[in-house]
């Protein structure tokens, strides 16, 4: 039955017209900042090295695929949340809205399967927008800029990574970032289970991450033992595979954490909606 | 005020050496001038403050009067000034004067030390220093100090093509106060402030350039300077 | 009549906080009984309804269906039940036929295409299978209801107002329909509704709940029979010896002459032939006999009180 339901959900994802503002929305975007970078890349760049380059100077193709790739990331992880929650915040909360939950929930399928089906649904979704993000960033960047070395910017200096180094990097950094985003399609089911609207959800999702990222942002002591704990400080995680050496532990870390957000998120969401009377 | 400052220090140090620096500095130029154009495979090793990289393989291209294009496959660093720039400006006979500033022992030769001021005012070199090996005509040491960078030091160690003055090892000191990280970018993750602070306590980096398969004088087509 | 008890609902109670919806509703449901369930607005019908679907969990009471704890064979219990609750809702950006297969999906049953064209045949949709459900009006929606109802050869079907917001034409077609799947199919059906008139043209047995409350639970035929009417009796002359006979005859009937031709009387509705029997053996001449007070009366009689 889960996975009968399971197919059900790929019929109602793939049939909703609001699955395909999200992809519509990440390759506009991407393609946006590819064109961008072409036209102006080496500005954008020179914001970076402006303070190396009076005393040296960066030889080879710095504005390479892989940058444009990083810097695809780097400017979505802000805004594929939304997209994300735009489709995730949806499942449970709009078929109540719609009033098919009600004739959902008459099947014979429990109610913790319907909320796991919905889960590898959504989970199938990000996944999707992850590889379309993917996609367009490296492959379509690496056809635009070509390939070569990787000069990342953190916040204890440049890296230069080996071009022959990098791929891997890309694999487990993306992977970090599907983490970070089934974190954000685990809280917003979760809050779907509460709600009986298709809005309600979406906006708490974001909402969260909001409130979380400037908790995480404001350097006022009073929060420092609040923020490892914030799932927001370790969405970002995917940024240390461009780090060198990797911080491996840290990186664990917040995998651990993040794994702990969706485990929770999908805990709280299973328990509610297994004792929510369905008035919808 | 300035200036005449200087002369009259130049005097002073002419007077203490039989050595004419301008006749060093030239036979050192002649020497280099000898190299029409040149092709060179480098290897690239920098350990600047906030930059990590690994050593990296570059072809280097020189090609006289002042053509030089570096190719590499993946991200080169190299140091801006010290390469072409010093012979461009040791070229331009008129463009400085050179003043003796005594002898100094690097390693085991004894070098003169000549000090070279640019004679116009706005340039952004101000003050050239070359260790020179009177014996061989070759800078052995130059530290150069300018507004935009401060001060530079590369030591050059010669091997076969010491005849043409062309090093196979330059090892840049450089300067690194200058440097800074746009906030807003560095927004990653797993921040250490305490690596911030420690980095930004050691204020020089070292780039070594390692030459080898030198080809001088074989002729480069002026095509290979273009940019991309 | 088979007398094996599928619903067997007992002392049903359920809060939202400090509101009871509904307080003590018990009844039974038979096989092969068109049940009605009728209460006016609010009465409760709808979370007992939910209640029964396991929507909504009881704070108190029982559920047996098909002889088993709801809570406890949920799921193989709802494989043999179809259900429309409040209104059929679809995916409205899917067509019929997908909406349709969707849920025989996770019916419980394996369904064919062949059994959901039939289906659709059989609520009178076939033609539309591929249309968007988003453009359906609201009685092929109730239609389409039903069909999903039936996709899986329910043993118990339960609609929750079948025929609320339908057009007269669809109402009939509604009723219709629930008396095909009780002759042609023999289900078991129980549906709710706030108006008696829907409950008497199809159901057998039904039960009246108010204010969360059963008022009353037995067969159609007999609950009506046993209420008294106020009957109207219009002679030619002579009411008032008209009313003499009957006071003799009928000693438990309240009668008055309202005019010379006019008698009203308060009687049970199984008298009323014998009544006319007597006068008409006496040798007045009857014009009219007018049952005034109907089981409808009696509904909002009993709701009120």
């Amino acid at each position: 039955m889960l996975w009968k339901n399971t197919y059900n959900e790929f019929i109602k994802i793939l049939a909703k017209p609001r699955s395909y503002i999200g992809l519509a929305a990440l390759t506009l975007l991407i393609l946006i900042i590819l064109f961008a970078m072409k036209a102006d890349g080496r500005m954008y760049i020179s914001f970076v090295t402006a303070s190396f380059e009076q005393t040296l100077s960066f030889n080879g193709n710095i504005l390479n695929g892989n940058l444009i790739a990083f810097i695809v990331l780097q400017m979505l992880i802000v805004h594929i949340p939304l997209l994300v929650a735009l489709v995730t915040g949806d499942l449970l909360s709009g078929e109540a809205a719609m009033g098919t939950l009600r004739m959902l929930l008459t099947k014979p399928i429990s109610r913790s399967q319907v909320v796991y089906s919905k889960l590898i649904a959504a989970a199938a979704y990000t996944f999707i927008l992850v590889v379309w993000m993917g996609f367009l960033a490296l492959v379509v960047g690496r056809w635009m800029f070509g390939t070569g070395d990787l000069i990342v910017l953190n916040s204890d200096g440049l890296v230069i990574l080996n071009y022959a180094d990098i791929l891997w990097r890309y694999g487990l950094a993306f992977a970090v970032a599907y983490l970070a985003l089934m974190t954000i399609a685990t809280l917003s089911i979760a809050f779907s289970a509460f709600a009986d609207n298709s809005i309600g959800p979406i906006v708490s999702t974001m909402a969260v991450i909001i409130l979380f990222t400037i908790i995480g942002s404001l350097d006022v002591s009073v929060f420092d033992h609040v923020k490892p704990w914030l799932f927001t400080t370790h969405m970002a995680s995917w940024r240390s595979f461009f780090s060198d050496p990797v911080p491996w532990a840290a990186i664990r870390e917040s995998v651990w954490i993040l794994l702990g957000h969706n485990i929770l998120f999908i805990g709280i969401a299973i328990i509610k909606f297994k004792h929510k009377d369905i008035t919808s | 005020m300035k200036l005449s400052f200087l002369l009259s220090l130049l005097f002073l140090t002419h007077l203490t050496s039989a050595q004419d620096p301008n006749e060093l500095v030239k036979a050192v130029r002649l020497k280099l001038e000898k190299v029409t154009d040149y092709a060179a495979d480098v290897h690239i090793k920098a350990q600047v403050p906030m930059i990590k990289i690994d050593e990296v393989d570059a072809k280097i291209f020189y090609k006289q009067p002042n053509q030089m294009k570096v190719e590499s496959k993946g991200i080169a660093i190299l140091p801006k000034q010290g390469l072409g720039e010093l012979n461009n400006f040791l070229t331009n006979e008129k463009g400085y004067t050179c003043a003796l500033n005594g002898s100094k022992m690097l390693g085991d030769v004894k070098t003169t030390v000549v000090s070279v001021l640019p004679l116009t005012e706005n340039a952004d070199v101000i003050l050239v220093k070359l260790w020179i090996d009177p014996a061989k005509d070759l800078i052995l040491k130059s530290q150069i100090t300018s507004k935009s960078n401060g001060t530079l030091d590369i030591n050059y160690y010669y091997g076969d093509q010491a005849k043409y003055g062309l090093p196979y090892k330059m090892v840049f000191t450089i300067d690194v106060k200058k440097f800074k990280l746009p906030k807003s970018v560095a927004a990653d993750l797993h921040q250490n402030k305490k690596k911030t602070k420690a980095t930004e306590g050691s204020q020089t980096g070292t780039i070594v350039l390692q030459f080898s398969n030198y080809k001088v004088n074989q002729g480069i087509p002026a095509s290979k300077f273009k940019a991309n | 009549m088979n007398q094996e008890p599928i619903i067997e609902v007992k002392g049903l109670q359920k809060n939202f906080g400090a509101f009871t919806a509904v307080k003590d509703v018990s009844f039974t449901v038979n096989k092969g009984d068109v049940f009605g369930f009728l209460g006016p607005n609010g009465a409760g019908k709808s979370t007992t309804m939910r209640c029964m679907l396991s929507l909504i969990k009881p704070n108190a009471g029982q559920i047996n269906i098909f002889g088993k704890n709801l809570f406890e064979a949920r799921n193989e219990i709802l494989a043999k039940v179809g259900s429309i609750v409040e209104k059929p809702d679809f995916y409205k950006y899917l067509s019929a036929r997908k909406n349709l297969e969707i849920f025989a999906r996770i019916s419980g049953a394996d369904v064919s295409q062949q059994t959901i064209f039939e289906t659709l045949d059989f609520v009178g949709l076939a033609g539309r299978e591929k249309d968007k459900v988003g453009g359906f009006s609201h009685g092929m929606r109730q239609r389409l209801g039903i069909a999903q109802t039936l996709l899986h050869q329910p043993e118990l079907i339960i609609l929750d107002e079948p025929t609320t917001g339908l057009d007269p034409q669809g109402i009939i077609e509604v009723r219709d329909l629930i008396l095909r799947l009780k002759n042609e199919q023999n289900k078991t059906v129980i549906l709710s509704s706030h108006q008696l008139a829907e409950i008497e043209h199809v159901a057998n047995r039904m039960v009246i709940i108010n204010k969360g409350q059963t008022i009353i639970e037995g067969s159609v035929s007999e609950l009506m029979n046993a209420q008294e009417t106020l009957l109207s009796i219009e002679l030619l002359e002579r009411s008032n010896e008209a009313l003499y006979l009957l006071q003799q005859q009928f000693a438990q009937i309240k009668a008055e002459a309202i005019s010379p031709k006019t008698l009203e009387l308060n009687v049970e509705r199984n008298l009323i032939p014998a009544i006319n029997s007597a006068l008409v053996n006496a040798g007045f001449e009857v014009v009219a006999l007018e049952p005034k007070r109907t089981l409808e009366d009696f509904f909002i009689q009993m709701t009120q009180s």
